[in-house]
């Protein structure tokens, strides 16, 4: 394999656990990175995706807030192909919770109801972003190339999309690496 | 029935006339996915998942009602059958909420497979995000509405196999909801607490209050052994998971109970809170203390040794035990008998099985309560009543039987009964220990055409008639030994003791063990090996579910160790 292919992460409303699920690839990740550059992520000095582009965007995390719908849109436009990883990104995932109630209540019920805050208030400030209606995946944003879903996917799941990537295939998803919630670990 | 000869997806396969395509696909080995069906329950054809091509048929058939006919081509994975189910998949996650990763069927989902299968991996369509209730008022189990397909499994269970009827569905479309009785909650409903439909829902919408989160299909241990708390027997697969109890299930298509179970069965021994007696104890300065086996048993069997022992059992034990009890008796040369009473024989009749209570056309409940103590035999008798069979209940009280009976009478009032009984063809008499001479009389004329089901009040009466075991009193011997199992006394019997010499072995502390001189610590239900007999005179297996505690030792073994110390 000639140059390396570029991947960029970025993760939004989650909670890490997907970004953990790819650092247990383990020692495979040695074997990735000889034919792939990580440019950007969360866990690097960069954190957004480069100007000039990626070859893979990967996403992991519900979109419930402007800022988030910011990024997955940087990184839509700066990407060939998009991963939407994990429950989150595929479904909204979790985080999907709130939308059963409004967004004022749960903000009330956050900073201000619950049992042991005191004085509470619901912070306001220019640097915070606003939280959009419900909390959605990726999907509702952006177009997406490749759902893998999981909470989190499987570090093999995760092994599998990458390397059939590297090999110039679309993954199919089926069986042991097709599987929602924890139901794969 | 004819032989019927088809292809499904090629396959030249027969089948019988009266099969549906999915019958004679899932006798050949070809799987068709189904989501509302299930093999203990009517069809339903409600949610399209088994969709199939039949060669000639305007549109796609449901594979679960479709009967199969001569000739018939049948294709199950077309382009359009498959197109089908992805898109009632879609629309299924996009109803209610079917996010995985909190619910606790994760792993052991149908709805899940489903998805898998047809390689569901994202949702297309946008979900409501409604707020439905969760009817956490049942001790039990739960229903959250929100993981329900509405594929009415539980509705049908309810009805066909509990007779029960709790259950249906209310309003229309996207607003129907299961609901229990006139949608009052369900804890508040005619909910018998069965389980049967916890044991049949494909998704997490019915929620086992003690098992949930506790363990996958693939890592739980299942265990087949036999209901030790009444007389009837029923099959039971005890779900455990690291040496702990987290489920009884009942087991389609066994006998006698073919999977139905009640509260008694499946859920209220796994919430046993009478304190476990774990060490023997001999009674020294007028109080109880502990102590390890051999002096136990040693200072049993010195007054067991002075002869005139009385041995006293209630049948909540295995046949082994109550075999070894009558052994040891004999050989100290004292009575034995049984602290429970037995339903007499009638002299006439064929002996009936539950199986026959459901195609009989008239059943008379005399002096006895199956709905309180033998549930699973009332829950039969519901379901040859929505058959059309006549129920008639003799009985001087109340009886939750008469309910659903045609006529209830006085016991001065048999004769009404047994002549409203001449006209039926197919008699079944279920009686039990209340039963009086004057019922009996009134039904011998019916000869062969009656099928007599004696119910008795001890869980393994059947095994304890079979050793010749009969209910006798205290009869004032010096030393009493009272084989107890898990059953507690009786109120009357602690009135009856006269002071001699108490040997009592049981499983839980109660007030005649605290009166006892020397305790014997027992196992329970799941801690037991050997046989029970059912209510039949089927002898049938007990099996260790889970390690006995380590100072515990099995009742039979203790037992034939006392008989070789005499």
């Amino acid at each position: 394999m000639g140059e390396k292919i570029t991947v960029a992460t970025q993760w939004l409303e989650s909670c890490a656990g997907c970004h953990m699920s790819f650092l247990d690839i383990d020692e495979r990740i040695v074997e990735l990175l000889k034919y792939v550059e990580l440019s950007s992520s969360p866990i690097t000095d960069m954190k957004h995706p480069p100007e000039e582009g990626v070859v893979v965007g990967i996403l992991t995390g519900g979109i419930g807030n402007e800022d988030e719908a910011h990024e997955a849109k940087l990184m839509r436009e700066r990407c060939k192909i998009l991963i939407a990883m994990g429950d989150c990104a595929v479904t909204g995932g979790i985080c999907t919770m709130r939308n059963f109630f409004d967004k004022e209540d749960v903000l009330r019920r956050g900073y201000i109801e619950t049992e042991r805050t005191v004085d509470g208030e619901i912070p306001v400030h220019e640097e915070l972003t606003p939280l959009t209606d419900q909390v959605s995946g990726v999907g509702d944003v952006v177009p997406v190339d490749i759902y893998l879903p999981g909470c989190p996917p499987s570090a093999d799941a995760i092994w599998y999309v990458l390397t059939e990537l590297l090999a110039g295939r679309m993954p199919k998803l089926e069986g042991n690496v097709l599987k929602y919630g924890s139901d794969g670990g | 029935m004819s032989e019927v000869r088809l292809t499904i997806n090629g396959q030249p396969t027969v089948a019988q006339s009266g099969q549906t395509i999915l019958e004679a696909a899932q006798a050949a080995g070809i799987d068709i996915p189904v989501l509302c069906h299930h093999p203990a329950l009517s069809s339903w054809g409600a949610c399209r998942m088994c969709v199939v091509e039949v060669k000639g048929m305007r549109g796609l058939q449901t594979a679960c009602t479709c009967p199969v006919a001569d000739g018939m081509e049948v294709q199950t994975e077309t382009e359009s059958a498959v197109a089908v189910r992805k898109f009632v998949l879609q629309l299924l996650f996009s109803e209610r909420n079917h996010y995985c990763m909190f619910c606790q069927m994760s792993g052991d989902c149908e709805l899940q497979d489903a998805a898998y299968r047809y390689g569901l991996d994202h949702f297309t369509y946008p979900r409501p995000y409604q707020k439905l209730n969760v009817d956490a008022s049942r001790k039990y189990f739960i229903m959250d509405h929100n993981r329900c397909i509405l594929c009415t499994r539980c509705v049908r269970a309810c009805s066909e196999i509990a007779a029960n009827h709790t259950l249906d569905l209310r309003a229309r479309g996207a607003d129907s909801m299961i609901m229990a009785d006139l949608d009052v909650p369900f804890g508040e409903s005619s909910c018998v607490e069965c389980g049967t439909c916890l044991q049949v829902c494909p998704t997490g919408a019915l929620i086992d209050a003690r098992s949930a989160y506790g363990g996958r299909e693939k890592d739980v241990v299942h265990t087949e052994t036999t209901c030790m708390q009444c007389s009837v027997g029923c099959t039971l697969d005890v779900v455990t998971r690291y040496n702990r109890l987290l489920r009884v299930d009942g087991v389609w298509g066994s006998e006698p109970n073919d999977g139905l179970l009640c509260v008694d069965g499946r859920f209220t021994p796994l919430y046993e809170e009478r304190k476990r007696l774990t060490s023997p104890m001999v009674r020294k300065d007028g109080k109880l203390v502990e102590t390890g086996w051999d002096e136990a048993l040693a200072a049993v069997a010195a007054k067991l040794k002075e002869g005139g022992a009385e041995g006293l059992a209630t049948c909540a034990t295995t046949n082994e035990a109550l075999g070894a009890f009558a052994g040891l008796l004999a050989k100290a040369k004292g009575e034995v008998g049984l602290l429970e009473p037995v339903a007499p024989a009638l002299g006439y009749g064929v002996t009936a099985r539950l199986s026959d209570i459901l195609d009989a056309d008239f059943i008379v409940v005399a002096g006895a309560q199956p709905l309180d103590y033998q549930r699973v035999v009332g829950y039969f008798i519901h379901r040859a009543a929505d058959k059309g069979a006549t129920v008639a209940v003799i009985a001087d009280s109340e009886n939750s039987m008469s309910k659903r009976a045609a006529m209830t009478v006085s016991y001065a009032e048999a004769d009404k009964v047994a002549k409203a009984a001449a006209a039926a063809k197919k008699i079944v008499l279920v009686y039990s220990v209340g039963i009086k001479g004057k019922v009996i009389a009134a039904f011998r004329q019916l000869g062969d055409r009656l099928f007599a089901l004696a119910l008795s009040p001890g869980r393994n009466e059947k095994g304890a008639t079979a050793l010749g075991l009969k209910p006798i009193e205290p009869n004032g011997a010096k030393t009493q030994f009272f084989l107890m199992g898990e059953q507690s006394e009786d109120q009357g019997l602690l009135a009856k003791l006269n002071g001699a010499y108490t040997v009592v072995q049981a499983s839980y502390v109660s007030a005649l063990v605290e009166k006892a001189d020397v305790v014997l610590p027992a196992p329970v239900w799941y801690e037991r090996t050997g046989h029970v007999t059912d209510y039949s005179g089927t002898v049938k297996p007990v099996a260790e579910v889970l390690p006995k505690p380590a100072t515990v030792r099995d009742d039979a073994e203790v037992l034939a160790a006392l008989a070789a110390m005499l």
